[in-house]
């Protein structure tokens, strides 16, 4: 493809064209690359589409995606949440302690709890105060990492009797083969795409993150909705630690370290605008999905790990060029 | 001079780099030394330098994520290559590739129209990637000593990775303040469309910057490496985020239009003084990471509540 | 950019913030308690990464006890973070501080090498602890103190060969790409299984990053990948037990075999349990005392040899009553 700098009106018809394709792929491209990506590797590698192996990747993406379900909400918002890979490390430690201090359904219970409280330090500054969220997740991101080591004083945590706690239902077990950690993934997708799609929350949350603030809403309201959906993010990671903490029946202070660029990889290859006002769970849903798939094929094929960086950056590229370049008309930026 | 002392009025940081040096000159007895001094200027030259080019990128209402992968990328480059070409031609292509990977992405901002966090977030996993192909993982390490013997030695007593840093410090600022550039850095970020209108080149001007942040990037790698007499596949980690924390607390607007390199060099001096003054208080290692976590928050906080006044009294 | 003009509310609100912080500083420092006697030897310490495994915060607390118990010894603590360029940062500090010895625990074995050689030439005696410097450091270290992490390796291979018989397929784990430990353990491992058990087949390495979960994820892979599996290495326990832990989930533990090194209280247990088959035994405690004991004598003007070991003996199901459980 060629650039389309100079547009002639002789060619409006060529142009129209052109126009339809890349709308068609700004719309449809990110399910295009999705199946592109199923096929090269199902064609390359013969145990690729096996059932065992996508249910693994399945349930080894569901922590991240987990947790970008609730980011998805934030950056809809206009806003950024840097603090979700210290705040995985942070509940995921305090729900395998509590586990056997407490009882599981105390763990849980208190691990979502405090896990709300970070959420609303993020939310309260980024919202009512009104700081700007990148640096501000960026500074809870040491900050959360330096309390998990220091409630824990460094030291990993461990579930003692592994083997029969009903904790281990949400990252061990599956119900009709299906792995929890998928299903509680898949079914906290479905709901909150509803939400985003079919409450006034939802409506309000694009409506923040769009251009016409200032004109359509007050202040406080603004406030309060950028407050919720820290909230939210903060739940989803919170889920997502409690999958981890059961699959793992143990923690390390910093497990979750790097997650939140991962996190944000995913939802940008979804198509989510980092401006806000725009974005969809399900393609939030299907990058991360890509994200996991590009990772397991170019093991199968036995690339070396680092295969896959050089990859992301490509296809994140890509992946955003062609949804801005849908919207735009054409290709290329014109200044 | 009298411009030198308005910039420091303007920037807070600098109130709060003089608390510090009071604080901990009472509290440790090793802190207010000249040789001190010297230590914090060499290590803060690593995020300073990359710091000074973020500066103009971000006040072009830019960010580059890519900063923490090219220096590995130099380094390694660097070190890697001069048993095979000698130690100028490893630094040349070292510093080459720092810029060759800045004006990808500042390409790829400019022509695709794609946000440059974006851009640079990719170039930050993709580049990584290079780093461990080229190098297959392993550490290499400069066999002659006269390379890290330059990492620390000294020019009248003054250690040269410190000169270098504060002699482009001084270039940095007369660039950002007093060139035709460096004014249409502020107004590329005020303004893009009427910057635009205007008759700037707004494209080349950001690709530009972006080539700039990778030149000094990767200078800051290799001198890195100077001070390590070797490289390794993770060096640099984390670093774009404490060089945007520095050049944040230096006054620079996230969207751009605003920002001074003085602001800047304060923004790292305090992250440095912080870090060196919680070394010698042994403040443990996990405090620390709350410390600077809040401290980063707080003077946010502050900045934007000095910023809205200041603003208020402007418009009566 | 125009918020320049002099401003009272600036000044005061300015001045107002600062004085809160200083004094929150204040009330830090006093809390901590600087005083220290100036008769006392001062020994420095440049840790790796505190915090990021038991290992390593045991190793810290363990120092800090052995120190507490000598009345002639002060000490400075630090922690680089896994950071190469803060450690060198941290070992200017100590040699600002002309510290009577400095302990470093290298983020990189070769990285450190010019800054230990400053120390060195400043006359403060290093003493490197856990895991070694490269060859050219060698010259300007009082002493290595610590395990062989080479002969570690080759310990789990021996114990891997004498479990499987001689033959099968196995995979491995190995630790954070780029650190010694790592690099040290999974050569001493492969060149030692080469020579001893040519018949076991090496099919593929992946790096676990000590952590966890993460191993779990590779193993999920290899288990994807590989039909046959025998035997599992991993760079130490904490990612062993992810390998098990993935092999339990897939119903493939029984015929796997599992090794690792440094072990920890949750490869004691598995060990325990028949589920897991041998490790090296590595006590933090001892490693911290050997290094604060090696620096002491050092720092004294006493002889000690260049290279250190402690005792790091394999342990397996069939020996593991003569250990205690690790604390870790």
């Amino acid at each position: 493809m060629k650039a389309s700098l100079p547009m002639s009106n002789s060619s409006t018809v060529a142009t129209d064209n052109r126009k339809r394709v890349l709308q068609f792929l700004g719309k449809h491209g990110i399910l295009l690359a999705f199946l592109l990506c199923m096929m090269i590797f199902s064609l390359t590698t013969d145990r690729f589409l096996s059932t065992g192996n996508l249910l693994t990747v399945l349930m080894q993406v569901s922590i991240l995606g987990t947790i970008a379900l609730g980011v998805t909400f934030v950056v809809i918002g206009g806003n950024l949440d840097l603090s979700v890979g210290s705040l995985l490390s942070f509940a995921t430690v305090l729900v395998v302690d509590l586990h056997d201090k407490v009882g599981p359904t105390q763990a849980i219970v208190l691990t979502i709890v405090f896990t709300l409280i970070i959420g609303a330090i993020n939310g309260t500054l980024v919202g009512y105060l009104k700081l700007n969220s990148l640096i501000v997740t960026l500074g809870m991101l040491s900050a959360i990492q330096g309390i998990t080591l220091i409630y824990t004083s460094g030291q990993n945590v461990d579930i003692q009797d592994q083997e029969n706690t009903w904790f281990a239902f949400f990252g061990r077990e599956a119900i009709f083969g299906i792995p929890v950690p998928a299903i509680i993934f898949i079914g906290l997708a479905i709901i909150l795409q509803v939400v985003l799609l079919k409450t006034a929350f939802g409506r309000k949350v694009f409506a923040i993150g769009g251009n016409g603030v200032a004109a359509a809403f007050s202040g406080i309201y603004r406030n309060r909705m950028v407050f919720s959906t820290y909230l939210l993010s903060a739940f989803t990671t919170a889920c997502a630690a409690i999958i981890l903490g059961s699959r793992v029946m143990g923690s390390q202070n910093n497990v979750g370290q790097g997650y939140e660029l991962q996190v944000l990889a995913g939802v940008i290859l979804g198509g989510t605008s980092l401006l806000g006002g725009s974005g969809s769970i399900m393609r939030t849903v299907i990058g991360i999905l890509i994200l996991g798939f590009i990772q397991n094929g170019l093991l199968l094929l036995g690339y070396p790990y680092y295969a896959q960086w050089l990859v992301t950056w490509v296809v994140i590229i890509l992946a955003v060029w062609l949804d801005i370049a849908a919207k735009r008309g054409r290709l290329l930026n014109d200044f | 001079m009298h411009a030198f002392i308005q910039s420091v009025k303007r920037q807070p940081i600098w109130l709060f780099i003089i608390a510090c040096i009071i604080f901990f000159s009472f509290s440790n007895e090793y802190f207010f030394a000249v040789n001190n001094f010297q230590n914090i200027l060499v290590q803060t030259s690593t995020i300073g330098l990359i710091a000074l080019g973020m500066t103009f990128v971000m006040i072009n209402g830019n960010i580059d994520l890519s900063v923490g992968s090219t220096v590995a990328l130099a380094a390694s480059l660097a070190v890697g290559l001069q048993g095979a070409l000698g130690i100028p031609m490893a630094v040349v292509i070292g510093l080459g590739a720092g810029v060759l990977i800045g004006a990808i992405n500042g390409l790829i901002v400019w022509k695709t129209g794609v946000d440059a966090f974006i851009v640079t977030l990719g170039a930050m996993i993709g580049v990584r990637g290079l780093v461990f192909v080229y190098t297959e993982e392993q550490s290499f390490y400069a066999s002659n000593f006269a390379y890290s013997d330059f990492g620390m030695s000294s020019i009248f007593s003054l250690p040269v990775l410190a000169l270098i840093f504060i002699a482009l410090t001084i270039v940095a600022h007369i660039l950002l303040k007093y060139t035709l550039h460096g004014r249409n850095v502020y107004a590329v970020g005020g303004n893009r469309k009427a910057a635009i209108e205007a008759g700037i080149k707004v494209g080349p001007h950001m690709l530009i910057n972006f080539m700039l942040i990778g030149f000094m990037a990767a200078l800051s790698g290799i001198l890195l490496s100077t001070q390590m007499g070797a490289s390794t596949p993770n060096l640099g980690r984390d670093y774009e985020l404490w060089t945007i924390t520095a050049v944040v607390l230096g006054g620079t607007r996230l969207n751009g239009g605003a920002g001074t390199i003085i602001g800047t060099l304060g923004g790292v001096l305090a992250i440095g003084i912080l870090r060196n003054g919680m070394n010698l208080m042994q403040v443990p290692s996990f405090y620390v990471l709350v410390i600077m976590g809040s401290i980063l928050i707080t003077v946010l906080f502050l900045d934007k509540r000095l910023n809205v006044t200041a603003s208020k009294g402007v418009q009566i | 950019m125009s918020h320049n003009r002099p401003n009272p509310s600036h000044k005061t609100l300015a001045s107002t913030a600062l004085k809160s912080v200083v004094a929150s500083f204040t009330v830090a420092a006093l809390s901590m308690g600087v005083a220290q006697a100036e008769d006392r030897l001062r020994i420095g310490i440049t840790q790796n990464n505190v915090g990021v495994d038991s290992y390593q915060t045991t190793y810290e607390t363990a120092f800090k006890e052995a120190a507490a118990q000598r009345d002639d010894v002060a000490t400075v603590v630090l922690d680089a973070g896994g950071d190469v360029a803060r450690q060198i940062a941290q070992m200017q500090d100590l040699i600002q501080q002309n510290v009577d010895a400095i302990i470093i625990w290298p983020t990189n074995g070769q990285a450190v090498v010019p800054v230990v050689r400053q120390a060195h030439n400043a006359g403060i005696p290093v003493v490197v602890t856990n895991s070694n410097i490269a060859e050219a450091g060698q010259d300007f270290i009082a002493s290595f103190s610590g395990p062989n992490n080479i002969l570690q390796g080759q310990y789990s291979a021996e114990m891997m060969c004498d479990q499987l018989g001689g033959e099968g397929q196995i995979v491995q784990i190995t630790g954070q790409p780029g650190y010694t430990t790592a690099i040290e353990r999974q050569k001493g491992f492969e060149d030692r299984l080469a020579e001893i058990c040519p018949d076991v087949d090496l099919m593929e390495s992946q790096p676990g990053d000590w952590n966890r979960e993460k191993a779990q994820r590779v193993m999920e892979g290899f288990l994807t990948k590989y039909d046959t599996i025998d035997g599992v290495y991993s760079g130490d326990d904490n990612m062993g037990v992810g390998a098990l832990n993935a092999a339990k989930a897939a119903g493939r533990a029984d015929e796997i075999k599992f090794f690792g090194a440094t072990n920890f209280a949750v490869g004691y247990e598995a060990m325990e349990r028949g589920e897991y088959h041998g490790s090296v035994y590595q006590s933090p405690a001892e490693d911290a005392r050997n290094a604060l004991q090696t620096a002491i004598d050092v720092a004294n003007g006493e002889d000690v040899p260049k290279l250190n070991y402690f005792d790091t003996p394999k342990i397996t199901q069939d020996n593991m009553s003569e250990f205690e459980k690790p604390v870790f």
